[in-house]
């Protein structure tokens, strides 16, 4: 018998195309945010949607539904005191309070596994309203 | 971007049988008192001019300018003394924590390196004990030459001691003397006179001769109605103002030079300033009113203008004002409307309701009517008339009635708003809301009537399309604890709420509520009240027992 870690797992899976999505974000830069999804039936983590470079940080947040949770990765661009221009990858669990117990605890056993396979992440971050990921906490974690 | 404009500073706190520290400035006409946590420095010139220090996590006792000016030692409750500087934002030199107990007074030396403080617990305390006084010994001083000190004391009387030897030299004379306890002394800056004040409500300058005995040159009095709160507990000879503190907190500042010129008054809270109206007819006045039942009017621009005189003192819990009508509810089952001529109160008229009312709200356009709500239901009124009590099943926790009267919403402590048409004096629900996740603490129409905005206390404020019962918008979920309070501006484009947090958030409607302008620590302890007194001019007011008056600059 092995044991996988001590963190409880769900047992999902993560699809090639997850991953093949964002190192597209993170090497080539054709996405600004891919927002991934768990589909239950497939039992693994798939992507949802996608979005151009030219998007804003509203369309990220408007494409975030309002009451199921969901993983997302967005890349920010931003500008040092020293003026340098730097970006760094964000992955959000987004998790809102008014969401059902289930898919809460769902998206919350399957993170780390998915997180694993993610490489290159900066920094996360959990938001459980959208006040906790407003563009000033993303603001204030990459200075 | 938002700006501080004014502050209505909060009075000293005083209570009954203590004597109370203000300490002045050795440069200017600055002085120094506490009030709760926090520390206050006046500028005597001009009392618009004040700053706040609020770093102290219990009670301040005392604070003192040091001999140079540069630095203020507070002390609190729990032992600690803070030392901070008077300028660059109050930067911290140091703290440490002196005795286990209350410290009741400090000093500095005169070449500012050192401080004595005294207290309760172990620690330093007094070397000699002096047993001339036949009562409690409330105050000592130096002279500022130091080459005598004085003791004031509840047995009416003052002793002055040879400043090196500390054997009595003289008293002040008993022939036209205090008639109640002394509780505070204070020299003037020639060490040739002492002011003093007692609870006989008066001040007494007294000369002190070269043989160390007093005599009184001349006796002050402060207008007052005569009552306990204008018993003296403090007092300051700073330059050429004498200062005087009464137990309700009001300062009065003589003329050193002119002693016949009647005082300037200045007043302000005590205690939490849990209400604020904004009077309606003339846009600039401001009306306060905190728990203790102590109501004050305030002008932009002025600051104190006077105090509401009532008829009685009882405490007030909620607060609703028209122009020349105020309706207070306070402990007892009563709501009263007083009628209010400039600074007078006319008779109350009251009406016993049968429960304690918990919220209150009047029909703007026709201000007879009056919605109450109480624990389970809510109570109509026409005038002092009870039209009707209406038992609603739930347990009500706010409540709002439209400026025509004609439609009424509930908030209830499941977080539901339920919204009553009114007609006569039956109320029929028209529609239940639910959004909010926590008891609705507070729900205010807009000006126009096209909206109106909740808020609860689970820290979320939702602003409602009144016809459409729709959500306008959401997430104002930017407070970090419950929402007290909520006010619309005159043009219905901007809401404001109030929150324990200690915050002003102020949003837009037509923008997401991620686009607001945040004032951060604008009353510690929580922010109670809140009113725009036009556009771009906010008043809040809280648990530091301050008002105050942001601008606001419209965002590009």
């Amino acid at each position: 018998m092995s044991f996988r870690g001590t963190n409880a797992s769900s047992g999902m899976g993560v699809a090639e195309l997850s991953k093949s999505t964002f190192l597209e974000l993170q090497r080539k830069k054709v996405h600004r945010y891919v927002i991934f999804k768990i589909d239950e039936n497939k039992k693994e983590v798939v992507v949802e949607k996608t979005g151009g470079p030219a998007e804003s940080y509203e369309d990220f947040t408007a494409a975030l539904p309002e009451n199921d949770c969901r993983y997302a990765v967005y890349d920010f661009d931003f500008v040092t005191s020293e003026n340098c221009q730097k970006s760094k990858i964000f992955f959000i669990a987004w998790s809102p309070a008014v969401s059902r117990i289930r898919a809460k605890m769902l998206y919350a056993t399957s993170k780390d596994r998915f997180r694993r396979e993610l490489d290159g992440i900066h920094y996360e971050i959990q938001a459980t309203d959208p006040t906790e990921m407003d563009l000033e906490v993303l603001r204030d974690r990459a200075n | 971007m938002t700006q501080l404009a004014e502050t209505y500073a909060c009075v000293p706190t005083a209570e009954r049988g203590r004597g109370i520290l203000i300490s002045g400035s050795p440069k200017s006409n600055t002085i120094l008192y506490t009030n709760g946590r926090s520390v206050i420095i006046l500028n005597l010139d001009n009392p618009l001019d004040v700053s706040v220090y609020a770093e102290h996590a219990y009670p301040a006792t005392v604070a003192r300018f040091s001999p140079n000016g540069e630095w203020i030692a507070s002390a609190d409750v729990s032992g600690a003394v803070r030392i901070w500087g008077t300028r660059n934002e109050f930067v911290l030199k140091k703290e440490f924590k002196v005795l286990s107990g209350r410290i009741d007074d400090l000093q500095w030396s005169p070449d500012g390196m050192r401080i004595v403080a005294c207290g309760e617990g172990k620690g330093k305390s007094f070397v000699r004990a002096f047993m001339d006084h036949s009562n409690f010994a409330n105050c000592v001083r130096f002279s500022p030459d130091g080459s005598k000190f004085i003791t004031v004391s509840s047995d009416k009387k003052g002793i002055i001691y040879d400043g090196k030897s500390a054997e009595k030299i003289g008293e002040l004379s008993s022939e036209d003397g205090h008639k109640g306890s002394i509780y505070a002394v204070s020299w003037s800056p020639d060490g040739k006179q002492v002011l003093t004040v007692s609870a006989d409500k008066s001040a007494k300058i007294w000369d002190i001769s070269e043989d160390g005995n007093g005599k009184v040159k001349k006796t002050l009095t402060s207008p007052g109605s005569g009552g306990v709160e204008d018993m003296l507990v403090g007092c300051l000879w700073q330059n050429d103002h004498l200062v005087t503190v009464s137990l309700a907190g009001t300062i009065s500042l003589f003329s050193a030079t002119d002693l016949d010129k009647a005082p300037v008054l200045l007043s302000g809270h005590m205690k939490n300033v849990t209400s604020l109206v904004v009077l309606k007819n003339d846009p600039k006045v401001i009306v306060s009113c905190s728990y203790d039942g102590l109501i004050i009017k305030w002008i932009q621009g002025v600051g104190y203008s006077g105090r509401l005189q009532r008829k009685d003192n009882s405490q007030i819990k909620c607060l609703a004002a028209v122009e020349e009508e105020i309706v207070t509810s306070g402990f007892d089952n009563k709501i009263w409307r007083v009628p209010v001529h400039g600074d007078q109160c006319g008779d109350a008229d009251s009406v016993d309701i049968g429960t304690q009312p918990k919220d209150l709200s009047l029909a703007l356009l026709s201000p007879e009517i009056a919605l109450v709500s109480t624990d389970s239901g809510v109570v109509i009124l026409h005038g002092t008339k009870v039209v009707s009590t209406v038992n609603l099943g739930f347990t009500v926790t706010a409540s709002a009635i439209a400026p025509d009267g004609m439609e009424a919403i509930i908030g209830g402590q499941d977080g539901k708003l339920h919204i009553y048409s009114i007609t006569g004096d039956i109320l029929k629900e028209e529609a239940v809301l639910e959004k909010h996740r926590g008891a609705v603490s507070v729900i205010r129409y807009s000006p126009d009537v096209s909206m109106f905005a909740s808020g609860d206390l689970n820290r979320e404020v939702v602003v409602w399309d009144r016809v459409s019962r729709e959500v306008k918008l959401k997430n104002m979920l930017y407070h970090t604890a419950r929402v007290n309070c909520l006010a619309w501006s005159p043009d219905s484009r901007m809401v404001a709420t109030g929150s324990l947090d200690t915050c002003v958030i102020i949003y837009e409607v037509d923008k997401p509520a991620s686009s607001r302008l945040t004032i951060k620590g604008a009353h510690l302890g929580g922010v109670y009240g809140l009113a725009f007194t036009d556009q771009y001019t906010v008043v809040s007011s809280g648990e530091d027992a301050c008002v105050r008056v942001w601008r606001l600059t419209p965002q590009s």
